[in-house]
């Protein structure tokens, strides 16, 4: 597959309060970014679990962002963003570890106000994963 | 689960909001093809009482038991389509809604990837509505305390109407004393100035015992939830208490002058001052950004009110509900924009409005340079409607009228002055425009710029070159005063305040409202309301119209003493958990403990303190903890979709 035809698939966990919210204002206000995301609410960044970034990449996801609350102290369930900091920041180390670029998680904190971050982050990763390519053929050499 | 699924799938098209992106037929066609959607359909507004209609109809006619609704974001429509199913005897939780607008047609204009992007954004819905369960709201029991930040007539308003129907309220405000700006500039209707109507509510306001007072006070922590936020305030010191008489024998001792920002810099203030005669609460004030604390003043003091020592105090409260009225700032021109700083003959509208205030430096006397100016010009849009680089692009709504009175004014008591008016368009609504007739019958003279006019500065003092837009030529135009009728603009310090509260700013950097139509007052945080020019230019009126409303609202949210919170608890699987305590150790709220049970060690969640944020779910080894509406296995559908599978 050429870069040009790669349309990368990347998946995100936004929380609810925040940056799901940041997303929204991101749409009211007509910011435009690329249709490569494919967002998925929850109420906390710390309703994360690991296991659904990894189902995400083993079934197809070139990459993914968690995002959530400022911390330390926008969380509005008072500390479940600590909560995804801690574990994504262990997290990082066992991606590396199963052979999938770093660069393809991120983990942000992003306001209920910061549209205009929200916009920034989705571009840098668009064109981040665009560069490293696909993950799926990789996976499947794996396998 | 026994029952069959039936999922009914609705794509909406916002008008053209959604189907000017998105090809919805083509996506309600892929719906249909989705397993267990037994109906799929497109229509024009869903949220409409027809598209609700034919939701209620289809539920009845196919036995759906799912309902998945393709529109704009669940913050805006999730409670309408969730009374829906409730109205059709459906628990309102068997419904999952795909944000195609604001995720989606808004924010791509490539057709064929948005209309992708919807496909993916359904098929993803529908695979979490496959597995969703009904579930039961709780309630719980709500403060009756309500907080106003900003003690402006927006807030005060609000304050007033809030302890009138029996809340307690808690009105701060940053400065040293109630009022906000219209206690110093503007009019309402029949030419009562603000500073009258300000200083009736502040009348009722002192005496009213439901409302508390905190000036120099500031939202420093903001937490919770509706119907239960905790409010940390700091109420920063006065340095002067209540045994204060106002004798003024205090102001020879200081010897720190500054500008006065009561007068929009027109006159010097001292450290230790009061705001102005009217001020409330009617004590002296320490400025301490500017105070040496060299003590000069508490030597003076007959009464003893003078304290340096005073530190500032925090308060915890439990409110109900928070309504921001944190006003707005008027626009500074910078330093040298027609010329405004270089020469003291060009004043902005605010510091005309104090020179012609009998409580202003000039006891109401509009005198410039030690005389009456001969000709004064007015020029319009200064600092909005994108008139210079550093302006706004909003109109501030209130300049041209503001303008309009004070030449009216101008001509009544000087009426050899010659007034113009420099404008862009006059924008006087409603029955303002009387005034504008009348301003013409007194022979003020309207001029039409498009290029913003030229003020220069000679020896023998100003003149302005415009070019007249009816008359398309050049005119010049010597003038003793030329006022510039400034707009507003968004607080300096609002970040502080978004910051603190989490509410949302648009584009114009002032706060958003959740709707401007259909939730005028309300922010995107439920429990969370709005009032005045904190949230864009209104003139008094209009803010002393949404202080009501949001008052209004807040009351609405909390009269019935209890909310209902969304059922997104933890609960346990008995069967699988084996006590680790993982959970309890994560849990913000410490709703989750260890409990034996039969000799076994179990996970016990008090689902009265659970807040739903589903940490515990993650953080459980075994997967035996789950969030209810965001179960392992409702989210992995979800990620499954995003894919095709699921």
């Amino acid at each position: 597959m050429s870069n040009e035809d790669f349309k990368p698939k990347i998946v995100v966990f936004a929380c609810n309060w925040c940056t799901y919210a940041a997303v929204d204002l991101a749409g009211t206000s007509r910011m435009q970014y690329p249709a490569n995301v494919r967002v998925i609410r929850v109420m906390c960044s710390g309703r994360v679990d690991p296991q659904f970034v990894l189902e995400a990449f083993h079934n197809g996801a070139d990459g993914v962002i968690v995002a959530g609350c400022h911390p330390p102290t926008d969380c509005h369930y008072i500390s479940g963003n600590i909560k995804a900091l801690r574990r994504y920041t262990l997290f990082k180390r066992l991606l590396k570890s199963l052979g999938i670029e770093e660069e393809r998680f991120r983990l942000e904190w992003i306001s209920a106000s910061e549209a205009s971050k929200w916009v920034k982050v989705v571009n840098e990763m668009v064109e981040t994963v665009k560069k490293l390519g696909p993950l799926k053929p990789k996976l499947e050499v794996v396998e | 689960m026994a029952e069959e699924v039936r999922i009914g799938v609705y794509i909406c098209h916002c008008g053209f909001n959604i189907a000017g992106t998105v090809d919805v037929k083509a996506v309600a066609e892929y719906a249909k093809t989705l397993p267990n959607v037994v109906v799929s359909r497109d229509y024009l507004f869903m949220c409409s009482e027809p598209g609700q209609d034919l939701i209620r109809e289809d539920i009845k006619k196919y036995k759906l038991n799912r309902i998945v609704v393709a529109a704009c974001s669940p913050s805006m429509h999730e409670p309408t389509f969730r009374s829906v199913l409730e109205s059709a005897g459906l628990n309102k939780y068997l419904f999952e809604m795909a944000n195609i607008r604001e995720h989606c047609s808004w924010v791509h204009s490539d057709k064929e990837l948005a209309t992708e992007k919807a496909k993916d954004l359904v098929r993803m819905a529908v695979a979490k509505a496959r597995l969703l369960e009904p579930l039961e709201e709780k309630e719980i029991e709500t403060s009756r305390n309500i907080l106003v930040v900003g003690g402006g007539v927006a807030g005060m308003r609000a304050a007033l109407e809030l302890a009138h129907y029996g809340f307690e309220v808690y009105l701060i405000e940053k400065s040293p004393t109630l009022g906000g700006k219209a206690a110093l500039v503007g009019y309402v209707e029949d030419d009562v100035k603000g500073s009258e109507i300000v200083g009736k509510m502040i009348k009722l306001i002192s005496k009213n015992p439901r409302i508390h007072v905190f000036t120099n006070s500031e939202l420093v922590e903001f937490k919770g939830f509706p119907g239960n936020f905790i409010a940390k305030i700091r109420v920063n010191p006065r340095y002067v208490n209540e045994k204060c008489t106002l004798c003024g024998d205090c102001i020879p001792a200081c010897p720190v002058e500054v500008s006065n920002e009561y007068e929009f810099g027109l006159d010097k203030r001292k450290a230790i001052f009061y705001p102005y005669k009217g001020a409330y609460p009617p004590y002296y004030v320490i400025d301490s950004k500017v105070c040496t604390f060299c003590g000069e003043c508490v030597k003076t003091c007959k009464h003893n009110a003078i304290d340096l020592e005073m530190k500032p105090q925090y308060l915890d409260l439990r409110i109900g509900a928070l309504i921001i009225a944190a006003g707005y700032d008027p626009y500074e021109p910078p330093k040298g924009e027609y010329n405004y700083g270089i020469h003291n003959n060009v004043i902005t509208l605010f510091q005309l409005e104090r020179l012609l205030d009998p409580n202003g430096p000039t006891k109401g006397n509009l005198i410039i340079g030690g005389k009456v100016p001969r000709r004064i010009v007015f020029i319009q849009c200064v600092g909005s409607r994108n008139t210079t680089p550093n302006s706004k692009p909003y109109c501030s709504r209130m300049c041209c009228l503001t303008a309009i009175r004070n030449a009216i004014r101008i001509k009544e008591m000087y009426p050899d002055t010659d007034v113009i008016i420099l404008y862009k368009d006059i924008m006087t609504y409603a029955s303002d425009e009387r005034l504008y007739e009348e301003a013409g019958k007194r022979l003020v003279k309207f001029l039409k710029f498009e290029e913003p006019p030229k003020v220069t500065i000679t020896e023998e003092g100003l003149y302005i070159d415009v070019y007249e837009y009816t008359i398309q030529d050049e005119v010049r135009i010597p003038t003793d005063l030329v006022v510039l009728s400034t707009g507003m603009v968004p607080r300096h310090d609002l970040n502080e305040l978004i910051a603190v509260t989490r509410v949302s700013c648009g584009g114009d950097g002032f706060l958003r409202e959740l709707h401007l139509k259909l939730a005028p007052v309300e922010s995107p945080t439920k429990g969370v309301y709005l009032a005045g020019a904190v949230t864009g230019p209104k003139n008094i009126m209009e803010s002393i119209r949404m202080g009501s409303a949001a008052a209004v609202k807040a009351m609405t949210l909390l009269s019935a003493g209890k909310v209902s919170i969304e059922p997104l608890t933890a609960v346990v699987n008995e069967e699988i958990c084996s006590g680790c305590g993982v959970c309890v150790s994560v849990c913000p709220y410490e709703a989750i403990s260890i409990k034996e049970m039969d000799g076994d060690r179990l996970a016990h969640v008090e689902e009265a303190l659970c807040m739903g944020c589903g940490t515990c779910t993650a953080a459980c080894p075994s997967g035996a903890m789950q969030q209810r509406g965001f179960k392992d296995t409702q989210i992995k559908a979800q990620v499954l979709a995003v894919f095709g599978g699921g």
